[in-house]
């Protein structure tokens, strides 16, 4: 059946900057703010904008994800018409097929599925942005100026827009021009990375990117300058509200202690727009007779008997007595045992923090590095080791002996 | 483990659950946070592998209906088989469409029709709203192994003893030999029955044309008191975990606080055989600086900005700042508003506490508040 909108999600990417946390698990799937994952942000944002047709582009490590996604239910996208799909590379016909070669080639691979719903227009997303944007409104201003393509852009600080894709813009917010972390920004809009475009014109840009061999094949080195040379229509669409590349490290923790912060920008509370997500099964969170849980997120089947505070808790966390967790997240099933210490680190799933071991430091005053130490899902830090600032873990870590 | 149907009986009304039952069906009743009473009953059976459950509702069954849906919470939604909801289809032909069932057979014999479409060779029998999560599975092992025609569930009285209950005497080996229905007094030397009962689908269809053609309307009196129960093996199987059942303001307190205790949770929501409820994909639960929790069972979704002490909060509950709850038990959406102070109360779904309010209940007779009142 025809859809007026169809949404691709780019979730192929391996999401390297964020080191351990990826080690397992392509970036969309890594979790956030206690109860999601990445992806939940676009894909709520699609539900929640009236688009329930959603192609996710999978490519590295996808097993977590695409058991993660199902078939959309959780988002109510589990539709006999549309929904979402999860799409892999395939190999064709002959020789013809490969691993994604770039984000434009991911979408020319999947020109098929995009056709057999006939859009009029298609939104490029990716996951690994945490925002709650509306959709359907850059559509309307996509089709009132009447565009080939849209892109959502928002006003960053002028010292920082050399590290973002910038684009340049007449009065009429028409873009004549885009440069990627320019030296000497003439604007200070940046690209979100979340394009609306019309189907049409997309498609054939797609095909003759297809076949110039020295393309690489990417929507923002290939495909929009391309367009803007070739005289098409493009517009930006500001957007105000809170917004956050989670591609690294320090700026996951960051996001993530940003909804302890009232005044971040970042309401999850408001039912207005609902984040959706896969949920565990488990009952509520215990905090024990003897625990102090201040200024915290947790969830559901956490059992608190120690102290936390300033921390991000996903379900099934335990934190035994007389251990203390600071500045810190704990991904799903995440076990500090009696007496250790936590601080400004992140704990991946299933990982046990042994008994008196102590993880992460917290930084010196003043400094602008928090130094957070990671250490990577399904691992055990033993009884009384010590793991620094910055620490990066993989492998499991021997205990000391008393 | 296909081979079993559920039938959960979910037309309980317990008048004695006063104000918390006004708007709704005994078997929705909040409980544990984020569950309802008819999640542990149906989550048992599913984690046995059961496939077929159909739910005896009769009136004010809305909430309920709300609360289980299609069952896809409890990947009941099938093609084939999956949850039916049963109302009393045949029975408001045949009755005053206002009256209740007087008794289970009565309800079983107003589902007639669907009783013999069953596909299984077996049906288990249970209340929905009992809080267990009863191991199906091993008893239905026990059944069939021990030839029994029928086995009744039962805990031990130290347990869940009450004298509004069944109570069942058995042999050493394991055979019971008497039934008390509802004594006066606690006997000694007895279980208690658990209300559940495993059989086969010819047996149970016996007994409904029985008790059909002779007017008789209550499990208890009917079959395991009178002529068609008679000559009957009757199995026991004892279970030893943990087992409420709801019968009043006071008793839903008590054995709510009960969660509060490890042992107790530990029994109920075991990782093998989860507690399945509806998904509301609420966010985590929110700890404001300077808030204070201490021994509590939260839900996911709450905002908590004051203090909590001894209680238990379904989604969505906020405290505000300067707010003190201790001993309570606050459901869906409540709000305590700012230097409100609360002790041993319930409150119902939405019910908004105003500024400086303060409720002092009982550990005896805990205060509860119905569903959307401002106070």
């Amino acid at each position: 059946m025809k859809k007026e909108c169809v949404a691709m999600l780019l979730a192929g990417g391996q999401g390297s900057r964020l080191k351990a946390l990826t080690s397992k698990v392509a970036k969309p799937a890594v979790p956030f703010g206690g109860k999601y994952r990445i992806i939940d942000f676009p894909l709520s944002n699609c539900i929640n904008s009236g688009i329930d047709t959603v192609g996710v582009l999978t490519q590295y490590k996808p097993m977590e994800l695409n058991a993660y996604l199902g078939n959309g239910q959780a988002w109510d996208l589990d539709r006999s018409d549309g929904g979402v799909h999860v799409l892999p590379p395939y190999l064709g016909e002959g020789e013809k097929g490969s691993w994604y070669k770039g984000t434009a080639n991911a979408i020319y691979q999947n020109l098929d599925f995009i056709e057999q719903y006939n859009p009029d227009y298609v939104v490029i997303l990716s996951g690994d942005h945490i925002y709650k944007q509306d959709y359907s409104i850059m559509l309307k201003h996509h089709k009132e100026v009447n565009a080939a393509c849209t892109i959502s852009v928002r006003e960053v600080p002028w010292e920082e827009a050399p590290r973002f894709g910038i684009l340049n813009v007449r009065d009429d917010d028409m873009i004549y021009e885009f440069e990627e972390k320019p030296k000497n920004p003439k604007s200070n809009l940046a690209s979100m990375g979340i394009y609306i475009f019309t189907w049409e014109k997309l498609r054939q840009y797609l095909i003759d990117d297809e076949n110039d061999p020295n393309s690489s094949n990417d929507f923002g080195k290939n495909i929009i300058p391309t367009m803007l040379n070739a005289g098409e229509v493009m517009t930006v669409f500001r957007f105000n509200g809170y917004w956050k590349d989670v591609g690294t490290i320090d700026s996951l923790w960051d996001a993530n202690m940003d909804l302890l912060d009232a005044n971040s920008g970042m309401d999850l509370y408001a039912g207005d727009w609902p984040i959706l997500a896969r949920s565990a099964v488990r009952p509520p969170q215990f905090i024990g007779p003897e625990a102090k849980l201040t200024h915290s997120l947790a969830t559901s089947g956490c059992e608190v008997w120690g102290e936390v505070d300033n921390s991000v808790l996903f379900h099934s966390v335990t934190v035994e007595e007389g251990a203390q967790v600071r500045y810190s997240i704990l991904m799903p099933n995440a076990v500090v045992k009696k007496g250790a210490v936590v601080e400004y680190a992140i704990i991946a799933e299933n990982t046990v923090v042994g008994e008196g071991a102590h993880v992460g430091q917290e930084p010196a005053p003043g400094s602008a590095e928090k130094g957070i130490a990671v250490v990577a899902q399904d691992l055990v830090v033993g009884a009384g080791a010590v793991v620094g600032a910055c620490a990066m873990i993989t492998e499991n870590i021997k205990g000391v002996e008393a | 483990m296909n081979n079993l149907h559920g039938i959960i009986f979910a037309y309980g009304e317990t008048p004695e659950l006063r104000e918390l039952t006004q708007p709704r069906n005994s078997c929705s009743i909040p409980f544990g946070g984020r569950f309802r009473l008819i999640d542990f009953a149906l989550s048992s059976l599913v984690n046995a592998g059961v496939t077929d459950i159909g739910l005896i509702v009769h009136s004010s069954y809305q909430s309920l209906l709300d609360h289980v849906g299609a069952g896809k919470d409890w990947d009941l939604a099938r093609k084939r088989g999956g949850l039916r909801i049963l109302p009393p289809f045949s029975y408001a032909l045949k009755n005053n469409v206002h009256s209740r069932y007087r008794g289970r057979m009565d309800a079983l014999a107003g589902v007639y029709s669907y009783l013999r479409d069953i596909r299984q060779d077996y049906v288990i029998l249970a209340d929905g709203d009992m809080v267990a999560n009863l191991p199906v599975e091993d008893a239905f092992e026990q059944h069939l192994r021990s030839g029994a025609d029928m086995t009744c569930f039962s805990v031990p009285s130290t347990i869940a003893a009450s004298t509004n209950t069944n109570y069942l005497q058995t042999d050493k080996d394991g055979w019971v030999t008497d039934i008390l229905v509802r004594p006066n007094t606690v006997p000694e030397n007895c279980a208690v029955s658990l209300g559940a009962y495993i059989m086969s689908k010819e047996l149970l269809i016996k007994l409904v044309n029985h008790c059909t053609a002779h007017n008789l309307y209550s499990f208890s009196e009917g079959v395991l008191l009178g002529d068609a129960g008679k000559g009957l093996k009757l199995g026991c199987y004892a279970f030893s975990g943990y087992a409420a059942s709801i019968k009043s303001v006071n008793n839903y307190f008590v054995r709510s606080m009960e969660l509060l205790d490890p042992k107790v949770r530990a029994s109920l929501f075991r990782s093998d055989r989860p507690i399945r409820t509806k998904d509301q994909s609420n966010p985590a639960t929110l700890y404001g600086e300077g808030s204070e929790a201490v021994n509590c069972l939260i839900s996911d979704g709450c905002i908590i900005e004051g203090t909590v002490e001894n209680s238990i909060l379904s989604r969505g509950v906020h405290v505000q700042k300067g707010a003190c709850v201790k001993n309570c038990i606050l459901m869906q959406s409540t709000v305590i508003k700012e230097g409100a102070n609360l002790q041993y109360v319930i409150t119902d779904k939405n019910v908004v506490i105003e500024p400086g309010r303060m409720l002092m209940g009982h550990a005896n007779y805990p205060i509860a508040v119905e569903k959307n009142a401002v106070v």
